[in-house]
């Protein structure tokens, strides 16, 4: 420790601390405009400088490392002179246009010069203009250069922490000018960081320009609907209606950071899509009623299929009030295990349940990307979960975190990476169990002995084929680690695979935790509430708190509080509901808040089982594709007009608050399974958000405790007790054939995640047109370039779109992003096949169908 | 007479020609240092010598090159600061044109001492023929052994590398030299750590001037005590003095450290123009303060300069004759630190801008009461809390033109033009 | 060589790609004149580094020109030291001779005239550098001669005749 005197008072501070944070630390105030916490100090605006007793020069605080009895002084003539003098120097070409700068009110530069600056200035020459008219750099980022400072924020932000290397500076001296490649930003990110972290109104919001001053602004503190990071952000609503978001520099997982759909994204709320009346269905076509009317319907249309099967499928996205009050709906009024939380894949419980119990760590991700070795298996962090990129970019640059890549699809972060491995689709679990067999091979003696019998009995000789090097260099690295975090992609749980990867990441946390390693996993969702739909229960197999429908035990506490039976066998997942529907055995087919007609990978197969429902009841916001085939649609609150919770990845508790009301006739989620459940002569209690709130923290081991006001603007961790590992091992399936056929896959892109994203005007806008990406070798083969436009054909129907080539693609991928609704990738799927077979053409030739290159199937 | 050392041959028929340096002794400081001294014993020997930089500050050579880590699993480099940008100094660019092997040499026994197998000479990209010179010498000394692998039979490997500047003055400044050498834009780096520690690509690096680099050899040959002796002892050595503006004989000089600057002027440069006076006279480059008449008697070397409120810097001394309007000057001065102001820190880029808005007003004959302590405010401003010495250079010179010659200031604002005109 | 080979050449001298940046434009410009969007875009893609990074430098430096310049880059030095030797004649005589401003390019492109920073040769001031080369203790008859030889380099005709010769399209 070292001791600092700042200003008379006396601290003691760690090595390697500034003397800005140490100032800071005793509350004494230095003005900064360059300093920004997550960076390197540029020391470049000079606001921070500081007397250092024994040295002639003053001293940038936020670049000076404190010594052993250093004494600082900031509080001197000398001090405010300089001080009020750097201001001065800004303003002199500052234009002082603040009554149209949207920054007006909150503006760094405006609130340093009420506080430090000079009174008045003696500048008279005329003021530099270095551009007249503001520059359009992208959709939703626009540009006043002559407001610009020189802090660098935005490019070191661009740069260090979201790695996109858009935004630069040009010119030098007095021209230094901040923009992109020739002057555009048309192909970034668009996350707005830039924008964010802008301290003046030089960088600012295109869809906000002009529209408020931020004193007309109502702001409501909640969390991001896009994504399973639970990016922390602010509304700004003016008289209800959304205005912008801002993100808050202390504020939750991603602090000052967004991606593009939470900083852009949010405008969906106010989509032409909004289902406004209740609707049922009548010769066929659905007509708007009261909500009396659809109740009347809904009661005799329920009745009729009272003796048949229900099903219920809820979004991953609503909070988990709404989520916990859906299943015990359905559990209690419908009397049915049949539920499920993802319109896309269902988690295989039995396998996900132990692994949870044994690995998964509910604790700030900034904590478990601290281990020496952080392993991303499947996906691509960097479109599906953004901010959570920033962050493991972060540990890799700055905290020397060993990034290690394993997916078929390749991401920006592979650049960090230590270690990258590419798997053929379709290929996880083969490559995990290479590096299993790897670090096995590796660390043998290491292993108890019984331990090691076990693992050659059932994982046995390794099949390393699918893996090459790569794998081996995995293992070397992770046997070296002290500490390994296991970041799992849900693109690996979509799969017909998903079992048999997730059984060997079991295996591999195992030999792990025997080589005494300490070991985190977390899933990277790519739906807000997952991790709380899950927990809730929202599962066919699992109660909330992740506790097993068969557990005795746990249903009886859960039936005593409830005051009803619950069905003690496990019910059908969403794809299993599909099939009773075919069979014409599911009476009342309950969806709230998801679309899988859009998401399922089988649109033919879920239109004919959507089809074949008694009674389809649909409850949301948006009228989704799913609506359109429903007997009954009733319009629910939409984000931002029910408060709620949610867990995100990291398994955080968040308040989501409302800041209006519902529109229309919508009616609160939890307003709306009242009245189902008064429907059938029930009454779900609790019914207020806060009593289920308590609810939940009663019953649900990981939040017991947990208090509304106690979630704070970081929102608490939910806790849950590991369980030792099974000491089962798991031998790996055998190896699909490999063939030469191209393997379609799918997943998020950086603009799209979906349902919600899709209807904000904003990402349409700067969302790249859809496209199909593919290897360079695949494409020299079939004879395609950057550029064309393809023809994508399945068993099941085809797509066009053009081409993308990517270098980093390994062969026989193909990569089509999903949730573009025009585009309808799921036709082309069929169930229970991932990847899926296709080929690819120029869209001029015919094409000549090789139907043998299509018998590559997923075990 | 003092006879030349460093310029030896550069008034020689082909003295760029290996042969021609070979004739001359060349190359046997390399053989010299490569048989019979460690490197540590090398860098002893510059520290003995007192040899201090030649690119501006002055800081002693042998000092800098033992704060690099001994034991360290990433490769040492040498930079050679060949991007004289300095207005006024073209030391340099005669020495790579007409004597490249010299710096060769200097590089090779300086790489030797630190401990480096690469050195990058920063070269700014005007300088086409001294690139082509030293590129040429670069390849008949890689044929001959001096340079590459094992070098005359020892276990040293060196190869030499050009990296052309493209116009920037602020590539002068080191630590902008390597962000520049990395492929960035030249704007000055925090220190610490310094170079010496954590460098180009993060590496230990040593970033001398050719100047300096080429006195090196000499030392080795002729010894520490040698080069002790000529001049002032704490700041000794031959010294190229660069001499311009309004002399009769402008040039390059060698002359020992510490030389008056009046005999230096007078004397050597020839004196003004026929029925001049001299005013002033700029002793190194232009971010050093100028000095009126009264003052050229001070000694020409780091410390006397300072005493006397100016700096050696890179000893490119312009002289100014009584003709010539110092406001005009100073504009021109200013203007140039304008221009090449990297824009990365506020007082230099702003303050400068500043600056220069007023000084042309003034210079136009538009000037107003009240913007001399207009200026001198922003030179408090900018003095000492720029991020390098670019914009300490440009405040300081102000500040001694104001000093100095405040009446052609007072006159220009009072007679609402320029007397000189 | 081409300018791939070149720059690849170029680039194996650094242990960085990013290095390679200034030689590699450099050498572009050599080849095309003058670095525009496309060029940039090219020599990004052969040293893989980001394109960003290839603009930035080829603003910040002074000798890459993003726009087009003629065919022989008059580039006055005005710095002090030639100041003192009255560079500033020059200048009004070769705005005067070409017909331009400083910062201009004569419609028929042969001349781009600029003011220049100190090129290094004050002992031969006042100075000008043309394309590689400099030209020193310059004064009107000099610069006078000197447009004359580069007329006649691009096979254009000379000062004497060239106002006769000027054809209204030029
Ligand atoms: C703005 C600025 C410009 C500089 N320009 C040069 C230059 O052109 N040549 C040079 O050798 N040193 C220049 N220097 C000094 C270098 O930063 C550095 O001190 C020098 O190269 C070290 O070499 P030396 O110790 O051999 O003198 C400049 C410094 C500053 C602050
Ligand atoms: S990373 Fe996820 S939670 Fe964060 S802003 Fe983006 S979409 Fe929202
Ligand atoms: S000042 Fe013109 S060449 Fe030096």
């Amino acid at each position: 420790m070292l001791k600092v005197t700042i200003d008379e008072q006396t601290l003691e501070v760690e090595a390697g601390s500034t003397v800005l944070q140490a100032a800071r630390r005793l509350g004494i105030d230095i003005p900064t405009f360059c300093y920004l916490k997550r960076l390197p100090p540029l020391a470049s605006c000079r606001m921070c400088l500081v007397e250092i007793e024994g040295l002639r020069r003053l001293q940038p605080s936020c670049a000076t490392a404190v010594t052993d009895g250093m004494v600082v002084r900031t509080n001197t003539t000398l001090i405010d002179e300089t001080r009020s003098s750097m201001l001065d120097m800004l303003l002199a070409n500052h234009p002082l246009d603040c009554p149209i700068c949207d920054k007006g009110g909150e503006c760094e530069l405006q609130d340093m010069v009420m506080a430090y600056g000079p009174r008045r200035s003696e500048f008279r020459d005329p003021k530099r203009v270095f551009h007249s008219r503001d520059i359009r750099l992208s959709p939703v980022i626009i540009m006043n250069v002559n407001r610009c400072i020189q802090c660098q924020r935005c490019v070191r932000m661009c740069e260090e922490v979201v790695g996109a290397v858009a935004l630069g500076t040009v010119e030098k001296g007095m021209d230094t000018a901040v923009t992109g490649f020739e002057g555009s930003l048309a192909s970034c990110d668009q996350c707005g960081n830039c924008v964010e972290v802008c301290p003046v109104g030089a960088l600012m919001s295109f869809p906000y320009r002009y529209k408020a001053r931020p004193w007309d602004l109502a702001e409501t503190d909640t969390v991001c609907p896009h994504c399973g990071t639970g990016c922390q952000l602010t509304v700004g609503a003016r008289k209800g209606e959304f205005m912008r978001v801002r993100s808050k520099q202390e504020h939750g997982v991603n602090r000052e950071t967004l991606c593009v759909r939470g900083r852009f994204g949010l405008d969906f709320i106010e989509s032409r899509d909004r289902i406004k009346r209740p609707m049922i269905r009548r010769d066929g076509a659905l007509v708007p009623v009261s909500w009396d009317e659809a109740g009347d319907y809904l009661r005799r249309r329920l009745s009729a299929v009272e003796n048949k099967a229900a099903g219920g499928l809820a979004s991953a996205r609503l909070p988990n009030e709404v989520l916990y009050q859906f299943q015990k709906l359905m559990r209690t009024v419908f009397r049915t295990s049949n539920i499920d939380c993802s319109s896309r894949w269902s988690a295989p419980f039995d396998t996900l349940g132990p692994l949870m119990a044994a690995f998964h760590s509910r604790a700030p991700l900034d904590d478990v990307i601290g281990n020496d070795c952080v392993l991303v298996v499947g996906g691509n962090v960097t479109e599906e979960n953004p901010v959570t990129e920033y962050l493991l970019r972060d540990a890799a640059r700055r905290r020397q975190a060993g990034l290690l890549m394993l997916s078929a699809r390749p991401s920006r972060l592979d650049a960090d990476a230590r270690v990258v491995v590419r798997v053929p689709p379709g290929g996880e679990a083969a490559s995990i169990a290479s590096v299993v067999a790897g670090l096995v091979a590796a660390a043998g003696q290491a292993l108890p002995g019984d331990a090691l019998a076990t693992i050659a009995s059932t994982i046995g000789r390794p099949t390393a084929e699918t893996g090459g090097e790569g794998p081996g260099r995995l293992a070397t690295a992770l046997k070296e680690g002290r500490s390994a975090t296991v970041l799992v992609s849900v693109d690996l749980l979509r799969s017909p695979e998903a079992r048999a990867t997730l059984q060997q990441l079991n295996n591999l946390l195992q030999i792990l935790r025997l080589l005494g390693k300490g070991t985190a996993m977390q899933f990277l969702f790519d739906r807000a509430n997952q991790m709380g739909a899950w927990d809730m229960g929202v599962l066919p197999a699992a109660l909330p708190g992740l506790q097993a429908v068969t557990d005795d035990a746990a249903r009886a506490t859960l039936a005593r509080n409830w005051g009803a039976e619950i069905p003690s066998e496990p019910g059908a997942d969403l794809d299993a509901m599909l099939e009773l529907c075919i069979d014409g055995r599911m009476g009342a087919l309950y969806i709230a808040g998801t679309d899988p007609l859009i998401a399922y990978p089988d649109r033919d197969f879920v239109t004919r089982a959507l089809g074949a429902t008694d009674l389809l009841i649909v409850q949301d916001t948006f009228l989704t594709d799913t609506a359109g085939l429903a007997d009954v649609v009733l319009p629910a609150a939409g984000y931002g007009e029910e408060s709620g919770t949610v867990t995100n990845n990291e398994g955080r508790t968040q308040k989501v608050r409302k800041f209006r009301e519902p529109a229309f006739e919508a009616r609160g989620n939890l307003a709306i399974f009242d009245f189902v459940a008064a429907l059938r002569n029930r009454a779900l209690q609790p019914s207020t958000q806060d009593e289920i709130f308590d609810e939940i923290a009663r019953l649900v081991p990981a939040y017991r405790g947990l208090t509304q006001d106690g979630l704070g603007a970081h929102g608490t961790f939910t806790t849950a007790v590991p369980t030792p590992p099974t000491g089962e091992f798991f031998a790996l399936p055998p190896a699909p054939t490999a063939t030469d056929a191209l393997m379609l896959i799918t997943g998020n892109g950086l603009f799209h995640n979906g349902y919600l994203s899709e209807r904000s005007d904003i990402l349409n806008t700067v969302a790249n047109d859809p496209y199909v990406a593919m290897s360079a070798p695949d494409a020299a083969r079939l004879c395609l370039s950057d550029g064309d436009q393809v023809v994508v054909r399945s068993a099941g129907g085809k797509l066009t779109a053009q081409l993308k080539i990517d270098r980093q693609f390994p062969k026989g991928l193909v990569f089509v992003p999903e949730n573009y609704r025009a585009l309808r990738l799921n036709s082309l799927m069929r169930r229970g096949e991932y990847p899926c077979p296709v080929e690819v053409q120029g869209v001029h030739r015919t094409l000549e169908v090789d139907r043998t290159s299509r018998i590559w199937r997923g075990v | 007479m003092f006879e030349p050392i460093l310029l030896k041959n550069v008034d020689v028929q082909d003295g760029h020609l290996l042969s021609t340096y070979e004739a001359g002794g060349g190359y046997q400081a390399l053989a010299k240092v490569l048989r019979g001294y460690t490197p540590d014993e090398v860098i002893d020997l510059v520290k003995q010598s007192n040899l201090r930089g030649r690119g501006g500050a002055g800081f002693p050579t042998g000092m800098k090159w033992s704060f690099v880590p001994k034991r360290v699993d990433k490769p040492k480099y040498l930079c050679c600061n060949a991007d004289e940008g300095e207005p006024g100094t073209f030391k340099d660019r005669i020495i790579m044109e007409r004597d490249p092997h010299q710096l060769i040499e200097g590089l090779a026994v300086s790489a030797y001492a630190i401990g480096a197998e690469i050195a990058y000479v920063y070269i700014r990209g005007e300088y086409v023929t001294a690139i082509r010179r030293l590129e040429q010498a670069i390849a008949e000394a890689s044929a001959k052994g001096y340079l590459g692998a094992r070098i005359l039979g020892s276990d040293f490997n060196f190869a030499v590398h050009i990296h052309c500047g493209a116009g920037a003055y602020i590539c002068g400044e080191e630590t902008a030299m390597l962000e520049s050498l990395e492929g960035k834009r030249a704007q000055p780096r925090l220190k610490p750590p310094f170079p010496a520690v954590a460098g180009l690509y993060a590496s230990p690096t040593v970033i001398n001037n050719v100047e300096t680099l080429v006195c090196v050899p000499h030392i080795v040959v002729r010894g520490a005590d040698w080069f002790r002796g000529i001049g002032p002892d704490r700041s000794p050595g031959p010294k190229l003095y660069c001499l311009s503006g309004q002399v009769r004989k402008p040039g390059l000089y060698e002359l020992p450290m510490g030389i008056p600057l009046r005999e230096l002027v007078e004397e050597h440069a020839g004196g003004p123009p026929p029925g001049r006076k001299i005013k002033a006279v700029i002793p190194g480059g232009v971010s050093a303060p100028v000095i009126p008449e009264r003052g050229l008697d001070v000694g020409m070397d780091f410390d006397s300069l300072a005493a006397a409120g100016s700096m050696l810097g890179s000893a490119g001394v312009i002289v100014i004759d009584d003709a010539t309007c110092m406001v005009k000057v100073a504009t021109r001065i200013i203007e140039f630190f304008h221009h090449e102001s990297c824009g990365k820190c506020t007082p230099c880029r702003e303050g400068l801008n500043w600056v220069v808005k007023v000084l042309r007003r003034i210079e136009a004959g538009e000037g107003a009461p009240g913007d001399l302590e207009q200026l001198e405010k922003l030179c408090k401003g900018i003095f000492g809390n720029t991020f390098c010495a670019l914009g300490d250079g440009a405040a300081m010179g102000l500040r001694a033109a104001l000093a100095h010659f405040r009446d052609e200031f007072v006159a220009h604002i009072e007679e609402r033009r320029c007397p000189f005109h | 060589m081409t300018m791939r080979e070149k720059i690849e050449e170029a680039a194996a001298r650094y242990p960085d790609q990013r290095s390679a940046i200034m030689p590699a434009l450099l050498i572009a410009q050599r080849q095309h004149g003058h670095l525009p969007g496309p060029v940039l875009e090219e020599v990004a893609d052969i040293l893989g580094v980001e394109r960003i990074w290839v603009y930035e430098l080829a603003t910040f430096y002074t000798l890459f020109h993003t726009e087009p310049v003629g065919m022989f880059h008059l580039q006055l030095c005005d710095n002090v030291s030639c100041m003192l030797r009255r560079s500033e004649d020059l200048l009004r005589h070769l705005e005067h001779v070409l017909g331009i401003r400083k910062g201009e390019t004569t419609p028929d492109r042969l001349f781009t005239l600029s003011t220049v920073e100190c090129l290094g040769a004050c002992e031969m001031a006042p100075v000008m550098q043309v394309g590689d080369d400099y030209h020193g203790d310059l004064d009107i008859a000099r610069i006078d001669a000197l447009l004359d030889r580069l007329r006649t380099e691009a096979g254009r005709p000379t000062g004497a005749d060239h106002a006769a010769a000027a054809s209204p399209g030029e």
